[in-house]
């Protein structure tokens, strides 16, 4: 067998270890932490930024090396801006964040999910034009619907509320279409057999689809999840009051009409990546394998 | 079932006594609810929130409804109000937009509705960018203000025996300005002068900052009687102002766009000279000290002139109760507190009584010249309708221009955009009349 | 396997019975698609309809006393006929095209990296998650600070990394580099998404394929390009037709940081429009525009679901 030598044969291979990990995985997992420590630096400079109590020092340190340096760091941003009530509470904004996220997300996975699937496994006419006509909507950028979408809300009147910020993003084109092209990829003997099963639609979406799905589901959570927590155009129209505003507004209001509140607004946007990124780390947890290869087999 | 039918009454009874109460506090906040709109910095919002609540407290039976509105989407948010129907009773708005909020119909004048001690404490930049000229009526007041100087290093003109102006009068004239920006150059300063680019290219500083260099040249965006933007803004006198501004630049004596706003106080402090806001003061401060001096704006032609203009307070139209809008504005201009808060951040005076009580405004203060300029030089940007028109026009003229495109052509082609957008709008009766 | 599926309902007893199934269960199927549907319809598409009778009209952004006339197809004419909008349609397909392979590239080159077998593999994926959950004003203020001209960060490291030789770029400033430096901002800020989708379509690939490719002697580069890569096929058309109707909507980044300039080198049609209607208050004209950007991205992502689709 020519090119014996690059085949390292698996059961012979003495390995090493360091604190319990192969030397290979520790290599490994280095070469990532210098890949992720470079895409990541620019972010120090947030980090960095939160700390300096001193508005007028981050301004002095912007531009040069400087910014990514804090000589005495200080919670003191932190303290200040974490508040429930006051005029600017940003506790409060993350709560309503918070709960817009929830409910966004669930309602989300529901509702987009159930609609990709009749789209793909559905025998009702007219899915293929329902689905172009989606994917075309996801095209009209938010800025050219935001004014008669917050006159419609304002005549039902709906502005300042919870229900104002979530209904409009509940169904989404994106997340639709996401969905489909997971859902088209099942094989058809599962449908097949569920049908034969005598399943209804609905128990074959709730039963055996959704099970298998859950990378999906999980990236539909992710992104809707960012979506929302990160939505600003909207909410900045629909909110008058603290009362539902969430905190990507709140953070707005460090932005003043004559200069910036660099040391709040720094502080402020850290604590909001804090929950999402929560998030994003409890959901990505849904990245194994399905149960689709385990399904084939059998 | 018997006892399910009481529940059920029972149910009816608590349910109507409960909208009844309802019905009677919507009835009773309805009799003095006043909604404001305002926007503004953290202290800002603080302060007016503070001062709504010692409002309500000083007048019982009062609500007052703060509505928070990020100056993100300000005007967005008040198109849509006004659409709907449903404009809050106290506006507060940028002193530009005036016009146009008046000309729609939207405002009404203070003046009967805010106490006249007030409006007389108004210094007379204040008493400009509320006016609107056709009635000549007052619509909006406010305690701050705002403007522009120029700063430098007392050390660094020293050095080069520049004379440091002492008063608006005493400024400097065209030549001596850009001599100073031609020995800063020659002595290794980086950029002799920041011109505050770094705002960006479509920011309403460009006509907020430039405008006075314009009329002090003896020329203006518009012309302010027949309202006609050809054979003002194209004049030659404006091409000629515009052309020394692209001089400045092609020389690289301006601190280029993407080069940041802290130039000026940075370590190194690359930019020697800084033409910027009051606001500036405060961070300019802190890195410089005494070192820092404030001098007025340099008086290009026959006469001096600098910016003013800022968030003012206005009462609309379809208010319920004008009578209380005006005593809260009464209340909230006069409220200690809230003046103090003002003062803490260096607030530029629009009032002369707050005035007297800033320190860094007053005589011997920093910023004094800056004050001054306020009775002297100010000048409020055209108080028209059309006036978003135009400082887009003008926004995209001189960022142009700076790139280095041809002044005569740039300029022409932003009066004509001004000049088609009122004939768009049938003249802006009874403007132009 | 049928024996995994719970049989709740008994097969049908006579042929209507069986009709009456099938009619239940279309008329679930037409339930399950309706509240999806009612609530685009309600949010995005009435709103957007209106927007077409909006750019009949000459239509200020707030009311005016001077009536608002009809002016038919005036606005679209107005548009159609404005080299500053050809500049931002030209630049955002150049946009669209840099962008493409630098985003969908890193992302997937990381959900490959993210999904083998690694210690600490969850914290790296948070880590390398972060920046797509930074808000995109954040993002601007940092890269802003990053690419400042002369002496930024960036620059600094450019003068080291060629010894003094390169001088420093103007990054947002030189109408040759500003366009890049959006697209790297861009991209740093949004490889994340792609990133989960194709973790998440990486699971769909049974391990029993690499085992199989393994034993028969395939390298790492030939499990790629002979079982990753077309088994990520339905992920690669919805990477490729999001990504670009994405690209042709970039607006924050422009508006924020260089607001079209320099000189058009970055305006992009959203930009255009948001110019157009929130600043000049032409209501009519931006709807105008974001019309004809509906147009020409419904045409592209048609052409590029055609020719992705699935020969028979």
């Amino acid at each position: 067998m020519s090119g014996s030598a690059t085949i390292k044969p698996h059961a012979v291979k003495v390995r090493s270890t360091l604190l319990g990990l192969a030397v290979s995985d520790l290599v490994k997992a280095s070469a990532v932490a210098i890949i992720a420590l470079v895409i990541v630096s620019p972010l120090f400079l947030l980090l960095v930024a939160s700390l300096k109590p001193d508005r007028f020092q981050i301004l002095a340190d912007m531009g040069s090396f400087r910014a990514f340096w804090v000589s005495d760091p200080s919670l003191q941003n932190y303290r200040d801006v974490a508040t429930l009530d006051g005029s600017l509470p940003m506790g409060r904004y993350l709560i309503n964040s918070m709960i817009i996220l929830v409910i966004t997300v669930c309602g989300g996975i529901l509702i987009n999910s159930m609609a990709a699937f009749v789209l793909a496994w559905g025998r009702i006419p007219g899915r293929a034009l329902v689905l172009t006509l989606l994917i075309g909507l996801y095209i009209v950028p938010q800025e050219s619907i935001v004014l008669p979408l917050l006159s419609l809300v304002t005549k039902v009147g709906l502005t300042d509320s919870f229900t104002a910020q979530i209904l409009p993003w509940l169904a989404s084109p994106l997340y639709i279409f996401l969905l489909y092209q997971f859902f088209i990829q099942i094989p058809q003997e599962i449908y097949d057999a569920a049908v034969i099963d005598g399943a209804s639609p609905l128990r074959i979406y709730w039963s055996v689809f959704l099970p298998m799905s859950l990378p999906a589901l999980a990236t539909v959570a992710i992104l809707l999840g960012i979506e929302t927590w990160n939505q600003y155009l909207w909410p900045l129209m629909v909110t008058q009051t603290n009362w539902s505003r969430p905190i990507s507004v709140g953070i707005a209001s460090y932005f003043g009409h004559d200069s910036v509140y660099w040391n709040s607004a720094m502080a402020a946007s850290v604590l909001m990546m804090a929950p999402v990124l929560l998030f994003y780390l409890a959901f990505q947890r849904w990245f194994v394998s399905s149960f689709i290869s385990s399904a084939v087999k059998g | 079932m018997l006892s399910l039918g009481k529940r059920f009454l029972r149910q009816i009874g608590t349910a109507s006594l409960a909208s009844l109460g309802l019905l009677s506090a919507t009835v009773m906040t309805e009799a003095g609810t006043l909604k404001v709109m305002f926007q503004g910095d953290p202290y800002e919002i603080q302060a007016i929130s503070d001062a709504a609540k010692r409002f309500e407290q000083a007048n019982s039976g009062t609500t007052v409804e703060l509505i928070n509105t990020p100056h993100d989407a300000y005007n967005e948010k008040f198109g849509s109000m006004a659409s709907s129907n449903t404009l809050p009773d106290v506006i507060e708005l940028d002193a530009p937009f005036l016009a146009n909020y008046v000309w729609s119909g939207y405002l009404q004048p203070i003046s009967g509705l805010v106490d006249q001690s007030l409006i007389n404490d108004m210094t007379k930049s204040n008493v400009s960018q509320g006016t609107y000229p056709p009635d000549g009526k007052l619509y909006a007041i406010g305690l701050t203000d705002s403007t522009v100087v120029l700063y430098g290093s007392r050390k660094q003109l020293e050095a080069l025996k520049i004379r440091i102006p002492k008063s608006v009068d005493d400024a400097w004239t065209k030549d001596e300005f850009e001599g100073a920006l031609k020995a800063l150059a020659s002595s290794g300063v980086k950029w002799p002068i920041d011109l505050f680019r770094a705002y960006g290219t479509k920011t309403e500083w460009i006509p907020y900052a430039y405008e006075p260099i314009l009329i002090s040249m003896g020329c203006d965006l518009i012309d302010r009687a027949a309202w006609k933007a050809t054979g003002a803004l194209d004049s030659q006198a404006c091409v000629d102002a515009t052309t020394m501004m692209q001089s400045w630049a092609k020389q690289g004596w301006v601190v280029p766009q993407s080069a940041g706003q802290n130039q000026f106080y940075t370590e190194g402090r690359p930019a020697a000279l800084a033409w910027g806001g009051h606001w500036f003061y405060a961070e300019a401060s802190a890195k410089m000290g005494e070192d820092l001096v404030a001098m007025p704006l340099p008086k290009f032609g026959a006469k001096s002139a600098s910016p003013n203009g800022t968030w003012i307070y206005a009462i609309s139209k379809t208010s319920s109760d004008p009578a209380l809008a005006g005593k809260f504005l009464s209340f909230m201009l006069t409220d200690k507190a809230y003046r103090e808060s003002y003062k803490a951040h260096t607030g530029f005076p629009g009032l002369k009584s707050f005035a007297a009580e800033s320190p860094t405004y007053a005589d011997k203060g920093a910023m004094a010249t800056a004050f001054e300029q306020a009775s002297k030089s100010a000048v409020p940007r055209p108080p028209h309708p059309g006036y978003p028109t135009i400082t887009l026009a003008f926004q995209v003229a001189m960022t142009n221009i700076f790139d280095g495109a041809d002044p005569k052509t740039e300029l022409a082609k932003a009066a004509k955009k001004i000049d088609d957008d009122i004939a768009d709008n049938s003249g802006y009766a009874p403007f132009g009349k | 396997m049928s024996s995994q599926m719970t049989s709740a309902l008994p097969i049908a007893r006579s042929a209507s019975e069986g009709r009456r199934k099938k009619r239940n269960n279309r008329l679930q199927e037409v339930a399950m698609l309706l509240p999806a549907c009612l609530l685009i319809a309600l949010f995005l598409l009435v709103p957007f309809i209106s927007s077409f009778q909006i750019a009949l009209t000459n239509q200020r952004l707030i009311p005016r006393p001077v009536p608002t006339r009809f002016v038919g197809l005036g606005n679209f004419a107005q548009v159609l006929s404005d080299p500053e909008f050809w500049t931002a349609l030209l630049n955002v397909v150049r946009f669209t095209l840099m962008i493409l392979p630098i985003q969908c590239g890193m992302a997937l080159a990381l959900a490959l990296l993210l999904n083998q077998k690694l210690p600490f593999r969850n914290f790296f994926r948070g880590v390398f998650f972060l920046p797509a959950i930074t808000s995109m004003a954040v993002v601007c203020v940092i890269w802003a600070t990053l690419f400042q001209y002369p002496a930024g960060p960036l620059n600094q490291i450019l003068s080291f990394v060629t010894f003094g030789f390169a001088g420093p770029i103007d990054w947002l400033g030189d109408t040759r580099f500003a366009m890049l430096s959006i697209v790297l901002l861009s991209a740093w800020q949004a490889y994340g998404f792609q990133m989960i989708v194709y973790l998440a379509g990486l699971q769909n690939i049974p391990e029993s394929l690499y085992e199989a490719a393994r034993l028969d002697g395939a390298n790492s580069w030939q499990r790629f390009w002979h079982i990753t890569m077309p088994s990520l096929r339905q992920t690669h058309i919805f990477v490729l037709i999001i990504t670009t109707i994405q690209a042709f909507k970039l607006f924050v980044q422009v508006n924020i940081l260089t607001q079209g300039g320099p000189r058009g080198s970055t305006n992009t049609v959203v930009q255009y429009m948001f110019s157009a209607g929130f600043v000049d208050q032409r209501l009519g004209l931006a709807s105008a525009v974001s019309i004809i950007l509906f147009l020409i991205v419904l045409v592209i992502s048609l052409v590029q679901r055609f020719v992705m689709r699935d020969r028979p």
